[in-house]
């Protein structure tokens, strides 16, 4: 009985990991390519933010996580749960990021004459402004809310297509039966088997 | 108990919620189970927390035929109200104390001013209270834990004492608790454990691979690993369903009923009885006494934060080491001008936190610590103090699960790389099914500065003085944890890890363990409660929870608040039939 389900569970696992390591990446950016940038979007998309607010939340969040061969922020829908948030439990947030994200403005505005937005920026100029205000409470705001928009449950508008727990290699059956690791598969100590 | 990643994280989105959207959880609150008594009617006790202690106390009175109502903050959810959902419980105080709603405000030192968001503190509001939510964890005392003071001498800069019961007077309720409640362990397994009268009623739980990776280097080291007792359960017992490994333990409630909190084991017994009403969403704010400076009942909020009183005879405090003290301060009146119960001037003082240091390992083969309870190999080697070391203090050391996914993304890396992009985003990926943890729980000396106290100006959304929590650790509590994170790191180097980091040791301005506020002691001089729980200074007040502890353990104190509490109970049920009171 042990051992079946064992076996099974190690061939669940390595099947689950397999899929998604031989995803083509081309693949994996054609299923997220529906999902539209977020500047391009009609003001009635967003229940708090507003168009420019969101590029600009998206951008940091792509900068943050960025993409490369695996999902970043962006395909993962952060922004989303960064608007769904502000409009409801984060409510007493709005204050802080809207004055934060206007600060950051103002700096891109002082560095990049002509340019008002962050997202207007070009990246590489993006990572170094960020660079220079990471101690800043609004940079820790905006990193909190991407690691929640990231790995938080799709729910909550972010995580799309658990993006953030794939990558990491988190599952979420939430119901398990030892072995769980390579390390307790190798011996039986303990347990009641 | 402390979840390590919660203290790092910055403060953002976490410590401000918003008041005005009720968490997902609790869909079930409003539903009332069992007897309801009027506030007319003048029931024998009133015990203010249904958590650790207080539902094990209302189960203790309620089948012994005595009426109780017990009054809860939070809401009385059921099983299926739990999920595992990270950023409402963790960063939107799902089930434990709102910033926003029970202000908190901390400071060093009695010089200094208090602020909000200085520090966290956590305790769980909702029935069945810290109990549905720890780790789990059941660690007894040993034998040393109550007679320190006599066994090393006074320890400069500390109220360090003995208890005044020993380990012998409490072994019996902690086989009790164990029973009663449902724990799995393996007794005889540590070289360093008290005697006990019993085994431990289930086997241990699967061993996870931070555990075998642990056991492998503490032997290697001559050190003596064994299996973690946990209160949950390892196989059915008494009709509960036991632990499907989810890995939801540190914080969350438990969907299947296999974590052995009170309100799945003891509340539902009260319950049963006919004679224990469970009053959730009710918030005391005062004892009341009469002019014999007898307890006559509780004034509370009810959920509509209407005022009400609920008249006894006698009146239990189970609110936890924060709330206790908090209550009784709050209850002044002109035979208490201090506070209820505080002639002494204890009340509130000697606060432990428990020591803690944190290390991270990464290993070649995958862990996937995220699966199954949080801990299940520990150590007690460096249990005892040793004067060799120069210090005062101990611990216990386990291999543990780091966080969940967003609180480990958010401080579980090195703090010394990049916090953010693309070699972030890499070792996020890299390190999380890889990783463990080799952490430390030690000993907080009880030192008279460290306190809960009221707030002269802050108020909670009751329009309640907010606590306020003063704290520094002793010098000595910071070199125990520097001593504990060096052995740490020794076993993470003999487990192979092929990467390791700590957080540095700092002194603390977090905890969910609030202990020692209402120390036990013989002398009304110098404690709040004699040994059998009942405050010196009002003959039916009784208080026990957390508060009780005269010393704080080695970092898991819920066996023993729970074991105090079935001696209480036990103790209190004897009064109230002999019309001691």
């Amino acid at each position: 009985m042990y051992s079946d389900r064992r076996a099974f569970l190690a061939l669940s696992g390595s099947a689950l990991a397999a899929i998604w390591l031989a995803a083509d990446p081309e693949e994996v950016r054609a299923a997220l390519r529906h999902a539209q940038s977020a500047a391009s979007r009609s003001p009635n998309a967003w229940q708090y933010l507003t168009p420019e607010q969101a590029a600009d939340v998206e951008a940091i969040a792509s900068q943050i996580i960025p993409t490369d061969d695996t999902p970043g922020a962006k395909e993962a829908g952060v922004v989303y749960f960064a608007d769904q948030s502000l409009a409801t439990w984060a409510a007493a947030q709005r204050e802080p990021f809207t004055s934060g994200l206007n600060d950051l403005n103002q700096q891109v505005a002082r560095r990049s004459p002509g340019t008002t937005r962050f997202a207007a920026l070009p990246a590489g100029q993006q990572t170094a402004l960020l660079h220079e205000v990471e101690k800043t409470p609004f940079f820790q705001m905006m990193r909190a809310m991407t690691f929640q928009g990231f790995f938080g449950n799709p729910e909550y508008g972010g995580n799309r297509d658990k993006a953030g727990w794939r990558l990491i290699g988190f599952d979420d059956r939430y119901a398990w039966q030892p072995p769980f690791g390579d390390y307790d598969a190798e011996v039986v100590t303990g347990g009641r088997q | 108990m402390r979840p390590s990643a919660i203290s790092h994280q910055p403060s953002a989105i976490s410590h401000q919620p918003s008041v005005s959207h009720r968490s997902f959880l609790g869909a079930g609150r409003l539903q009332h189970r069992g007897v309801r008594f009027s506030t007319q009617e003048t029931v024998d006790f009133v015990i203010v927390g249904s958590g650790a202690a207080g539902g094990i106390i209302a189960k203790e009175l309620s089948t012994a035929g005595l009426k109780v109502v017990v009054l809860e903050q939070g809401p009385w959810l059921k099983q299926e109200d739990f999920r595992h959902d990270e950023v409402d419980v963790i960063f939107r105080n799902g089930l434990s104390n709102d910033p926003a709603k029970t202000h908190v405000t901390f400071r060093k030192t009695e010089q200094e001013e208090a602020k909000e968001g200085a520090g966290q503190f956590i305790y769980h509001r909702l029935v069945g209270g810290g109990s549905v939510c720890f780790t789990a964890n059941y660690w007894r005392l040993h034998e040393v834990d109550f007679i320190e003071r006599s066994k090393l001498g006074t320890v400069a800069g500390s109220g360090l004492v003995d208890w005044p019961i020993r380990y012998q007077d409490l072994e019996p309720y902690y086989t009790r608790a164990e029973w009663e409640l449902g724990v799995s362990g393996q007794a005889g397994a540590s070289p360093f454990d008290p005697p006990r009268s019993r085994p431990y009623p289930l086997p241990p739980m699967p061993v996870k691979s931070s555990g075998v990776l642990f056991e492998r280097a503490a032997k290697k080291l001559g050190l003596h690993p064994f299996p973690a007792p946990m209160a949950i359960i390892s196989q059915p017992y008494r009709g509960r369903t036991p632990c499907q490994h989810c890995g939801y333990c540190l914080g969350f409630g438990c969907e299947y009923g296999a974590k052995s909190s009170t309100l799945f084991t003891t509340i539902p017994t009260a319950v049963a009885t006919g004679k224990c009403e469970i009053r959730s969403e009710s918030y005391a704010r005062k004892i009341e006494v009469n002019d014999r400076g007898r307890v006559t009942g509780v004034v509370y909020f009810d959920r509509d934060k209407v005022e009400q009183f609920q008249p006894a005879r006698a009146v239990v405090v189970c609110c936890n080491g924060s709330e206790t003290p908090r209550l009784l301060l709050m209850s002044q009146s002109n035979l208490f001008p201090n506070g209820l119960a505080n002639s002494s001037g204890v009340v509130g003082k000697y606060l432990m936190f428990n020591g803690y240091s944190a290390n991270s390992g990464v290993f070649e083969g995958q862990l996937n610590e995220y699966k199954s309870i949080m801990t299940t190999r520990i150590l007690h080697d460096f249990y005892e103090s040793d004067p060799k070391r120069g210090f005062y203090g101990g611990g216990g050391i386990d291999a543990r699960f780091m966080a969940y996914p967003v609180l480990w993304a958010l401080g579980g890396l090195p703090k010394d790389g990049p916090q953010w992009g693309l070699e972030y985003k890499h070792m996020l990926r890299d390190y999380y099914t890889h990783v463990m943890n080799v952490d430390g729980h030690t000993t907080s000396l009880p030192v008279e500065t460290n306190s809960i106290s009221l707030d002269p100006t802050v108020k909670d959304a009751w329009g309640l003085p907010a606590m306020r929590v003063t704290y520094r650790d002793h010098p000595d509590d910071i070199a125990t944890m520097k001593f504990f994170q060096a052995r740490c790191r020794e076993i993470l180097e003999a487990a192979g890890a092929k990467k390791m980091w700590s957080e540095p040791v700092k002194e603390q301005n977090f905890a969910a363990h609030l202990l020692g506020t209402c120390r036990m002691g013989d002398d009304p001089k110098s404690s709040v409660i004699d040994r059998y729980h009942r405050a010196h200074d009002v003959r039916n007040l009784f208080i026990a929870d957390g508060s009780s502890m005269v010393t704080g353990g080695r970092g898991q104190p819920t066996a023993t608040i729970q074991a105090l509490a079935f001696r209480a109970g036990e103790s209190i049920a004897g009064f109230a039939r002999r019309n001691e009171m």
